[in-house]
């Protein structure tokens, strides 16, 4: 059953057509990763899905329901969580309150100003585990702006999956780490997407060969393929794309 | 309960301060304190706490002010009939009609576009108030007789002091729920979205919303507080709603402190202290005013309530003490090149005629005077030069966390 | 009729290039630096202030040239060892900032040249009627209001367009931070254009001081006005400030001018309302009444509307 659908999505800026016409179904529990030369589109795709953006044409169903002109906050409601590319949390906000906002939604207390968050002992609990698998449970009251590179892209992941959406989209999860950080980071993705759907850029093939069920290649704003992690390596076309980087063919053959 | 200490203080403070100083000059002040407290801290839910500059709030106090003053004057005619106890809530909700009103276009976005609607809708407000005379009551203002209620348990409000015990509940009362207010997934989220307003978005809230809640309740509570005024000063006029209002309540909490709950309330007491008081020693307390506040947007950008928590470190780590000498040893001499610039301003405010300064009588025309004066100024800003050094590393000794590898917010 | 349109325009537009003198400083300085300065009116005060006490020694035209130095020399100080500093702190502190700054201005104004209003007069030199139009006199100081605002338009306009100092101002205005990477955006720059468009508002000061009265309160009254002529003509373009400027000024001008208001009206519609009404103010409002709030009215609209202004590109 697919959960995210994308139906001839095409996005101009001005007469720049950055997204031209994609084609994509996500099925429920999947892995799914968007690969691509520099400037494809592929986070333009992710603001286009996240509501960031409105397309200019097409139509994205998400649960069967279609989403291409509702606003981001809308979507993420409906169980759409995402992290961002350049790191984007709450920098003066202490950790633990960065990952607590990020559930607040989904436990029901939207704007309410008649509940006390130091009584929500569940909500509280829940929130500390949650830095706990992401393994910040000791810097919790620290401001999340103070922390370093790798922690800082950890809570990025931590506010994304707080809402326990099904749905997770991490834009350049690993992005700007050390090899050593990277895998902890993959580890991470992979415990904490357990039975949810995942859609991800990334740049880093190894990562992506050794994470992704399923992968789409998008280039100058069109999917020139989307199939198993095999055929795609396989695949002519993609080959031509990403002429010269050799990493395509080499990945995969030392996983982890 | 260590958790409630805090406020049984704060209450014993507000009901006991009349029992020190009970001269009509201190109830004076008192009431204007209390009338400061709760509009500094309503101005702290938008900019503190939501990020959003106002320069017009002044509106919202206002209005609230004119309407409570109508409300008394309905109550003298018996239109209506309750208790003045309750004049405050008028305030309050003509606080919130207006900021319902005004924050369902205002708050689609914070930054600069919010702070020049601010600007404008204040603006607006207060020349129309001059035009709608019969409800603004022109360059004169409205004025009211709040002893015409019902007695309150037998209390008919004649005396100052007795508004002021009012007064002190509805601070209490009002600082309570302020307080609440930032305990909850909405006072919560106001200070995500006053963050980093995108990400907010995509966690579920809409950032206008958020806003706009932060705002109507800023906007209740700056009633209130125009509500007391009237209560207090039983007139209200035009200048209560007009950008010299919306700034001093900005002055207020920048002093005060932004970032802390409790930062516009040292905020308000110190501007109404130096509002009253040095008012009462020199005609140039709005020029020291004026570089109280760019002195401290320069160095002190949290406010006094930024300076005090900045030794929170220092002080979990016991080592507070150690501050004390350095502090003395620069601080001295750093308060009497003050004193020395005070005087000077002073004696070139006074021109020839001679004055008292602290325990010194000045005279602008004695050469030997500014001599003195000179002399003092450049020692003690020598040896505040010198000594700051050391108290510069006092300080960072102080701070030092004993593992070295766990540094902890600076 | 006639003669009440001509004069409206004329002073009109001696107001509105005025008030262009003033935000064409706070433009310059907002495309640059991304900090409205609050306290851009105070300079304009500055202005008229130190050609005021410059006059009295040296006359009015050695005012008109050293006051706008001093103002420009006090407005770099002022951004080279205050707002640099407090822009670490971010914008709304930048904007406070300026705030606190216009509050201690007028302060100090106070302290140095007292309360009352300062009898700084136009040069005897122009002190006579440039020309006579159905009887009514327009002075020749009016019409060197006229020759200096245009001629710093001009003048801004071939900066700004031909010289290299101004290409890369005007690349700052819509591309900032390319502008930046190429290391240009130098402090040195930052603290010329703001030392260049405070005393801008300077020569404003000086030329506006004998007619619109020089006294501790008139920053405020203008300095709003500033603000809303540049957010309405669009953050940033001074071409639409340009435009703005004018239109204020045109706009209060007929306002005041004209006597028409509610009344006019509803005897139009052929209503009639008594006295007593409760609402009997709003009846009876006149445009010259409500001119002072048109501005703000207009501001408003306009960033509900569309906040980036008439001609703005650029939000925040």
């Amino acid at each position: 059953m697919s959960i995210l659908s994308l139906h001839n999505v095409s996005k101009s800026f001005g007469k720049t057509e950055i997204i031209r016409g994609v084609n994509l179904d996500i099925q429920a529990g999947e892995r799914h990763a968007i690969i691509g030369p520099n400037g494809a589109g592929k986070s333009t795709l992710f603001h286009l899905i996240s509501g960031k953006y409105q397309p200019s044409s097409g139509r994205i169903t998400f649960r069967d329901q279609e989403i291409q002109n509702h606003p981001p906050y809308e979507i993420a409601r409906l169980g759409l969580a995402r992290s961002f590319q350049v790191t984007n949390i709450f920098p003066r906000l202490s950790v633990f309150e960065n990952v607590r906002c990020g559930m607040l939604w989904k436990q029901g207390l939207g704007y309410s100003f008649r509940h006390l968050l130091g009584r929500q002992t569940e909500l509280n609990a829940r929130a500390m585990h949650l830095l706990e698998e992401i393994s910040l449970s000791d810097r919790a009251d620290f401001p999340a702006g103070e922390l370093a590179y790798a922690q800082q892209r950890a809570l990025e992941l931590g506010v994304a999956i707080a809402s326990g959406a099904d749905l997770i989209m991490l834009d350049e999860p690993v992005a700007g780490m050390s090899l050593s950080e990277a895998e902890a980071a993959v580890s991470l993705i992979r415990k904490i997407t357990e039975g949810k759907t995942l859609v991800m850029v990334e740049h880093d093939m190894n990562i992506v060969f050794d994470v992704a069920d399923r992968i789409s290649v998008l280039v100058y704003g069109e999917i020139i393929a989307s199939d198993s992690p095999q055929a795609i390596r396989a695949n002519p076309k993609v080959q031509e794309a990403y002429l010269g980087e050799a990493i395509l063919t080499d990945a995969g053959g030392d996983d982890a | 309960m260590g958790k409630f200490a805090p406020w049984v203080g704060y209450l014993i403070a507000l009901l006991g301060l009349p029992q020190l100083f009970d001269s009509v000059l201190a109830i004076t002040i008192f009431n204007q304190m209390a009338i400061a407290i709760v509009f500094a801290l309503s101005y702290n839910m938008l900019l503190g706490q939501g990020g959003m500059l106002s320069f017009g709030h002044a509106v919202y106090f206002g209005l609230g002010g004119f309407m409570a003053v109508h409300a008394l004057i309905m109550i003298e005619f018996e239109t209506v009939y309750f208790s003045i106890t309750l004049i405050p809530l008028v305030g309050g909700l003509i606080g919130l009609i207006a900021a319902i009103f005004v924050g369902s276009f205002s708050t689609h976005k914070a930054g600069t576009v919010f702070a020049m609607i601010s600007l404008g809708i204040g603006e607006l407000v207060a020349a129309s108030s001059l035009i709608f005379v019969s409800f603004f009551g022109g360059e004169a203002g409205v004025s009211a007789d709040r002893t015409f209620g019902p007695p309150f348990f037998g209390i008919e409000f004649f005396q100052d002091v007795e508004i002021y015990y009012l007064s002190a509940g509805w601070v209490f009362a009002s600082t309570v729920f302020m307080y609440l207010f930032t305990q909850t997934p909405a006072g919560r989220m106001a200070n995500a979205v006053r963050e980093n307003p995108e990400r907010a978005e995509f966690i579920g809230y809409s950032a206008r919303r958020v806003r706009f809640i932060s705002f109507c309740s800023s906007g209740f509570f700056a009633g209130v507080a125009g509500g007391l005024f009237a209560l207090n000063y039983e007139f209200i006029t035009e200048e209560n709603l007009n950008a010299v209002t919306s700034g001093r309540v900005l002055l207020m909490a920048y002093i005060g402190g932004l970032g802390y709950f409790i930062g516009p309330i040292i905020g308000a007491v110190v501007l109404t202290l130096m509002n009253s008081l040095l008012s009462n020693y020199t005609e140039l307390w709005m020029l020291y005013l004026g570089i109280m506040f760019v002195l401290t947007v320069l160095f002190l950008p949290r406010g006094f309530a930024g300076f005090i928590m900045m030794h929170q470190t220092a002080w979990l780590r016991g080592r507070l003490s150690s501050l004390v000498l350095p502090y003395l040893i620069t601080g001295i001499p750093a308060i009497m090149f003050g004193g020395s610039i005070l005087a000077a301003i002073e004696m070139l405010h006074h021109g020839g005629e001679s004055f008292r300064f602290l325990f010194v009588t000045l005279d602008s025309g004695n050469a030997l005077h500014w001599f003195a004066l000179t002399s003092v100024g450049a020692a003690s800003h020598f040896a505040c030069r010198r000594s700051l050094g050391q108290l510069t590393s006092a300080w960072e000794e102080a701070n030092q966390s004993e593992d070295t590898t766990e540094r902890g917010p600076s | 009729m006639l003669e009440v349109f001509v004069f409206s325009t004329l002073n009109g537009l001696v107001t509105g290039l005025l008030l262009f003198m003033l935000a064409s400083g706070l433009t310059l300085i907002f495309s640059m630096m991304g900090v409205l300065n609050f306290a851009h009116a105070s300079f304009y005060m500055l202005g008229a202030y130190f050609a005021y006490s410059v006059s009295l020694k040296l006359g009015f035209w050695a005012g008109l040239f050293f006051a706008p130095l001093l103002v420009g020399t006090l407005g770099a100080l002022v951004e080279r060892y205050a707002l640099r500093r407090v822009h670490a702190y971010g914008h709304v502190a930048e904007l406070v900032f300026t705030f606190g700054l216009a509050f201690l201005i007028e302060e100090a104004v106070q302290f140095f040249w007292g309360a009352d209003t300062k009898n700084y007069r136009s040069p005897d030199l122009l002190d006579f009627p440039l020309f006579v139009l159905f009887g009514q006199e327009f002075s020749a100081y009016r019409g060197f209001m006229i020759t200096i605002s245009v001629g710093i338009f001009l003048v801004l306009f071939y900066v700004l367009t031909r010289s290299r100092i101004g290409i890369i101002i005007q690349a700052a205005i819509t591309h900032p931070h390319t502008v930046a990477n190429l290391g240009h955006n130098v402090p040195l720059i930052f603290m010329a254009v703001f030392g260049v468009g405070t005393a801008l508002a300077g020569v404003a000061g000086v030329i506006a001081g004998p007619v619109l009265t020089t006294f501790p309160g008139m920053a405020v009254v203008l300095g709003s006005i500033v603000f809303v002529i540049v957010v309405i003509g669009g953050l940033g373009s001074l071409g639409g400030a340009f435009v703005a400027s004018l239109m204020i000024g045109l706009l209060q001008s007929y306002a005041i001018a004209s006597n028409l208001g509610m009344p006019d009206l509803l005897n139009l519609l052929g209503l009639d309302f008594s006295r007593d009404h409760p609402l009997n103010d709003l009846w009876t409002l006149t445009l010259p009444q409500i001119a002072p709030v048109l501005p703000f009215l207009l501001l408003v609209l306009v960033l509900i509307f569309r906040p980036t202004g008439l001609a703005g590109k650029r939000e925040e």
